[in-house]
């Protein structure tokens, strides 16, 4: 694949964002729809760098108290300890185990955070109409879209522990707030890589003028 | 309807493309996130409460972000941090305290380690067994704010709780310790909280805590006592052992109470000072308004007598002794003890009947009629002064004031500030004389010769002894074959019967009537013979002896 190929929107035909079915559009006024899934077609994502810009920001200010406050409060035989993410990770290296830290390292705190970073050197790229690299910028964008659902792991670890530790009076475990928050982070960089639209990165410069409104 | 080009030079309208960009509703979502994240930012740090710095000598079982510090089981606040001092003989253990409690951290705040506690006055701090050492704190009442707090060794003996303290002076501690119980009327109403010496060394201060609402039965009046151990006492009327309680023979203990005489008052304030007695005999004695001193003077040593030995009058104690010391008398050129006694004439007027006491009292009252009473019973009556042995086996001596009969005539001078009274020898010189005169009359007695003479009866029985075992060794030897010979003689009898009976077989049954008579008679003879045999074998069986003492009838019918 070059960068001269024709992009469809080039050649005035439109590809749908679910079955990626390659058709006219009905009339240039009324796009229409999909004929084979009846999505709703578009050229471009209406709004789409506005919207993953607007995502992206609240995920990185909902990445703060995420980290900062405690996800997990366990009280065991009258002591009460309250863990962060980061203070499970070290506790979990100091304690030995350091491939588990490493997990919850990657899976908790570089993801989320790879993935805000990747997502918002995308939507630089395009908003500067230099794609530098469309090939590898492409398969960054599918590599965020694919990992997203597993940074829940967390939330759904958390959700497990305080679900089965509940021996009432020798010890417990309760959500902290700061997993509310974590939560929050991974919607939202989910969403926002929903919003992005990834043919943006093929466009050139004039054409992204003539869609992004 | 197309319009002739050139006809109307009308401007071609200039498409100017749509605004790119126009503010979506989307970023609501991160203005409201910022307002979320702001939000909880300012709530903490509203809710941030003071950090405090407490300083341990050791921090054993603290741990940082794991001890709290808790009052009234209440977590108010949690360690952080903990460090050396910079001159690294202590710790630095630094506490963020919440908010809600930061009104509690003034500057007599106390603060120490709770951990599992278990000693003779009780078990504490159980809980920390499970839940880990915390910080135990206790308000002050300063209102002087601080952040920097000294941190107690040992947990305060009161905390919170409502109450008084007052200081017992005592010369001395005693077994009583921090924690010591308190009592009132067997009641464990409160704690030694504290002792310290004085400045001048010389006596112990020691703090007592009286729990609310007994604290009020301190009044001024009140009399404390240590009931340290058990009160052993060995009088006229017995053994008397008096405790309070098992723990206040182990821990010791302080007692209190309001004497009878004492009149109501109301409750003392706190840190009012009180005398800690001994007993309490000591500290519920009343008060003795009036005292009459007297000199006493003795032929005689006082050896045996003590500062305090009663003085008795009429068998009633009615004083004690003050003072004991010598008597020169440049004069007569001699040296003799001199005994100062205090009298107390209340205790006497007391001890008589209602209407009495009134005359009595009246007599203390009026000087010249006391004097005069005083003088009649003295130079009339007889009434003297004498040493008595109050033990014999501890050889205690008391005062003794009685009537004796015919004593040497005296004058009371009262003029002097402490009156000579007069005494008289004790019976304690005629006592030693009968003991000494017994003792003589012992030492006569001829016990040398007595054991002698004891010795020799001794062996002149056991001579005595030795012959009769020998006799009746003898007896055995001589008597034992005679008696053989007699059983063979028995022996060759019979045979000779046995003969005689063939005969009468061959001969006599064949023969006439009188033969048979004959034969009838000699029969019965011989039965007879038998009978005595067999009495004789009977006897010799039961009593060998026979044979040489006697029963003649028995053994004359066989020899």
């Amino acid at each position: 694949m070059s960068a001269e190929t024709l992009s469809a929107a080039e050649a005035g035909l439109l590809s749908c964002t679910t079955c990626h079915l390659l058709s006219r559009p009905a009339d240039p006024a009324n796009l229409g729809h999909c004929p084979r899934c009846g999505t709703r077609l578009v050229f471009r994502r209406h709004n789409s760098i506005q919207y993953t810009w607007a995502l992206i920001i609240a995920a990185t200010i909902f990445y703060i108290p995420a980290n900062a406050l405690p996800v997990l409060t366990t009280t065991a035989l009258g002591s009460t300890e309250s863990d962060t993410i980061i203070g499970g990770v070290i506790y979990l290296y100091t304690s030995g185990s350091w491939p588990l830290a490493l997990i919850v390292l990657v899976a908790s705190v570089m993801i989320p955070l790879g993935k805000l970073v990747a997502l918002a050197y995308l939507l630089i790229q395009v908003q500067r109409g230099q794609v530098r690299n469309r090939h590898d910028s492409t398969r960054m964008y599918r590599l965020v879209e694919l990992i997203g659902r597993w940074s829940m792991l967390d939330v759904f670890v958390d959700a497990f522990v305080v679900a089965l530790v509940q021996l009432q009076p020798l010890m417990s475990v309760e959500p902290g707030p700061g997993v509310v928050f974590f939560m929050a982070v991974v919607v939202l960089t989910m969403l926002a890589a929903q919003t992005f639209d990834p043919r943006l990165l093929w466009d050139t410069p004039r054409e992204r003028q003539a869609f992004d409104g | 309807m197309v319009e002739p080009p050139g006809s109307d030079p009308l401007p071609q309208a200039t498409a100017v493309p749509p605004k790119r960009t126009r503010i979506s509703v989307i970023w609501i979502i991160p203005i409201l996130a910022a307002i979320v994240a702001i939000g909880i930012a300012v709530q903490r740090i509203l809710s941030e409460g003071p950090t405090i710095i407490i300083v341990f000598t050791a921090a054993e079982g603290i741990e940082a972000g794991k001890t709290f510090i808790k009052y009234k089981d209440v977590n108010i606040g949690q360690v952080k941090a903990i460090r050396l001092t910079n001159d690294y003989k202590k710790v630095e253990v630094t506490a963020k305290i919440e908010k809600h409690a930061a009104g509690l951290m003034v500057q007599d705040a106390k603060f120490w380690v709770v951990r599992p506690q278990i000693s003779l006055s009780g078990v504490s701090g159980l809980s920390t067994l499970l839940s880990g050492n915390y910080i135990g704190f206790d308000p002050g009442t300063s209102e002087q704010s601080a952040n920097i707090f000294i941190g107690l060794d040992v947990p305060p003996v009161i905390t919170g709780e409502a109450g008084k303290e007052f200081v017992l002076n005592s010369s001395d501690l005693g077994s009583l310790s921090i924690g010591s119980p308190l009592y009132y009327r067997r009641l464990p109403v409160g704690q030694v909280s504290g002792y310290d010496l004085q400045a001048d060394g010389k006596a112990v201060q020691i703090k007592v805590f009286v729990r609310a609402p007994y604290d009020k039965y301190v009044v001024a009046g009140t009399r404390f006592w240590n009931v340290s151990g058990i009160d052993v006492s060995l009088g006229a009327d017995g053994v008397n052992v008096r405790t309070e309680s098992v723990l206040a023979i182990l821990v010791g203990g302080i007692s209190f109470d309001v004497p009878p005489f004492v009149p109501p008052g109301t409750a003392a304030p706190p840190d009012t000072v009180f005398t800690l007695y001994d007993d309490r005999e000591l500290a519920m004695k009343a008060p003795d308004p009036f005292a009459k001193h007297f000199v006493l003077k003795f032929n005689e040593s006082v050896r045996g007598l003590a500062v305090g030995a009663p003085v008795s009058f009429l068998g009633l104690t009615a004083g004690e002794v003050t003072k004991i010391g010598l008597a020169f008398d440049p004069a007569k050129g001699d040296i003799r003890p001199r005994v100062e006694v205090v009298f107390y004439p209340e205790r006497v007027i007391e001890a008589t009947g209602a209407k009495q006491a009134a005359q009595l009292e009246a007599f203390r009252q009026d000087d010249q009629k006391r004097r005069a009473f005083i003088r009649r019973l003295v130079e009339e009556r007889g009434i003297r002064a004498q040493l008595k042995s109050g033990s014999l086996i501890t050889g205690q001596l008391y005062v003794s004031i009685d009537y004796h009969a015919n004593p040497p005539k005296v004058k009371l001078d009262f003029d002097q500030e402490s009156p000579e009274f007069p005494t008289v020898p004790s019976d304690l010189a005629d006592l030693e004389a009968k003991v000494g005169g017994i003792v003589e009359k012992l030492d006569k007695v001829p016990l040398e010769a007595i054991g002698k003479n004891l010795n020799k009866d001794l062996e002149n029985l056991d001579q005595t002894l030795t012959s009769a075992k020998k006799l009746i060794s003898n007896a055995d030897e001589q008597l034992i074959p005679g008696l053989k010979a007699d059983v063979e003689d028995l022996h060759k009898a019979l045979g000779a019967v046995e003969r005689a009976m063939n005969n009468a077989n061959s001969s006599l049954l064949q023969s006439s009537a009188p033969a048979q008579q004959e034969l009838r008679d000699a029969l019965q003879e011989f039965t007879r013979a038998a009978r005595s045999l067999r009495i004789l074998l009977d006897e010799l069986e039961r009593q060998p002896s026979s044979v040489i003492r006697g029963k003649t009838e028995a053994s004359g019918g066989v020899k």
